[in-house]
């Protein structure tokens, strides 16, 4: 008898640093953003297909700027990332600085988030 | 000093799962982790199984997760990981057999699957093959592999799916691919362009990381894999 070698939530414990972090949460803003746009397609559904009220409480959620915080990082974050990889991807001798590439995307993201969150919650909170 | 090595184990003959086991150790700071292991199994449970053959970081057969990352323990210092507190397991991904023993054939199988030798069936020169230091300098990184096993087995597509072919293959395919003197790079290229070569790749770089030889793994990927999007070795 021996295991198997599956891995199941053994990956967790793994510590692959920021690189591996970058990955992680490249799939999990892909899911963000097939939510977004999930709850989007399934109001339109219950609005005009079955004309109900849930569409209305669909609607109120994906707009509310809690849920707008949260979708903003998912595309800005999805969106630079992918960058990322496409651009080593076509220069692959760019990989050898894999490490500043991560670095330096964070810094374009820090700044991009920041205000698109500060005009979100401005707008949020006074209106406009 | 102090150390407390906790080990990962299994003992197939009598574990239905995997379990840890804390050893207390005398270390110095510039011991290995494989010392640690040695005087473990020497003078406090014999029973323990670990893999070990030169203790000198050429071999490739001690790799295994110290403290949550591939390393070799025969090239890891005590005094590297910070801490007096030292977590052993088997590398992931793999079949365990006992301890932090694993089953290699998979990755073998892998490694075999990009045929990772020369071809040339052009007749042979009267004296060698001539290579520039150019030529040659193009495949040198990707000659250092080891065959160790710590890149694969730290590759979470690797871990989510077992036929996809691993860093350490693509290495040794890279190694032969951008060799001048070889004629058999279509052919390699054709294999690391299925369903499970390269595009399997999500650039995630665990595997360059855990190299024990400092090979740059995943620009070897993406050097691949430019070759089969553009069908060109420059």
């Amino acid at each position: 008898m021996s295991l198997d070698g599956s891995v199941g939530l053994q990956w967790l414990r793994y510590r692959g640093g920021g690189t591996m972090l970058a990955w992680l949460l490249h799939r999990l803003t892909g899911l963000g953003i097939v939510l977004f746009v999930g709850t989007h397609v399934i109001a339109a559904f219950f609005l005009q297909q079955l004309g109900s009220d849930l569409a209305i409480t669909i609607t109120a959620i994906y707009e509310s700027w809690a849920f707008q915080v949260i979708v903003y990082f998912c595309v800005i974050y999805h969106v630079i990332n992918g960058l990322r990889i496409i651009i080593l991807d076509l220069w692959p001798q760019l990989l050898e600085y894999q490490h500043e590439a991560i670095w330096l995307q964070w810094f374009i993201i820090i700044p991009i988030y920041g205000l698109s969150i500060f005009v979100l919650i401005q707008h949020g909170l006074i209106g406009g | 000093m102090q150390v407390t090595v906790k080990i990962l184990r299994y003992n197939p003959e009598k574990d239905e799962k995997q379990h840890y086991e804390s050893y207390q150790v005398e270390a110095d700071p510039t011991d290995r982790v494989l010392d640690l292991l040695e005087k473990i199994k020497g003078y406090q449970d014999g029973t323990l199984a670990f893999r070990r053959s030169c203790a000198h970081g050429i071999c490739g057969s001690c790799a295994m997760r110290i403290n949550g990352r591939n390393r070799l323990a025969c090239k890891t210092l005590v005094q590297d990981l910070n801490t007096t507190k030292i977590t052993v397991e088997p590398l992931l991904g793999l079949r365990v057999i006992k301890d932090l023993v694993v089953d290699m054939e998979i990755f073998f199988e892998h490694y075999r699957a990009v045929k990772p030798y020369f071809v040339n069936d052009e007749p042979p020169p009267e004296k060698e093959r001539l290579q520039s230091p150019e030529e040659r300098e193009r495949f040198d990184d990707t000659t250092k592999c080891i065959l160790c096993g710590a890149c694969t087995t730290s590759c979470p597509s690797f871990w989510a799916n077992r036929n996809y072919l691993g860093p350490a293959a693509i290495v040794a395919a890279h190694r032969f691919i951008f060799d001048s003197r070889d004629r058999a790079a279509a052919e390699r290229l054709k294999i690391l362009s299925d369903h499970f070569g390269v595009y399997h790749c999500h650039t995630i770089y665990n595997c360059t990381d855990a190299c024990p030889r400092g090979i740059q793994v995943t620009k070897a990927i993406g050097e691949v894999k430019k070759a089969i999007m553009t069908g060109s070795l420059d």
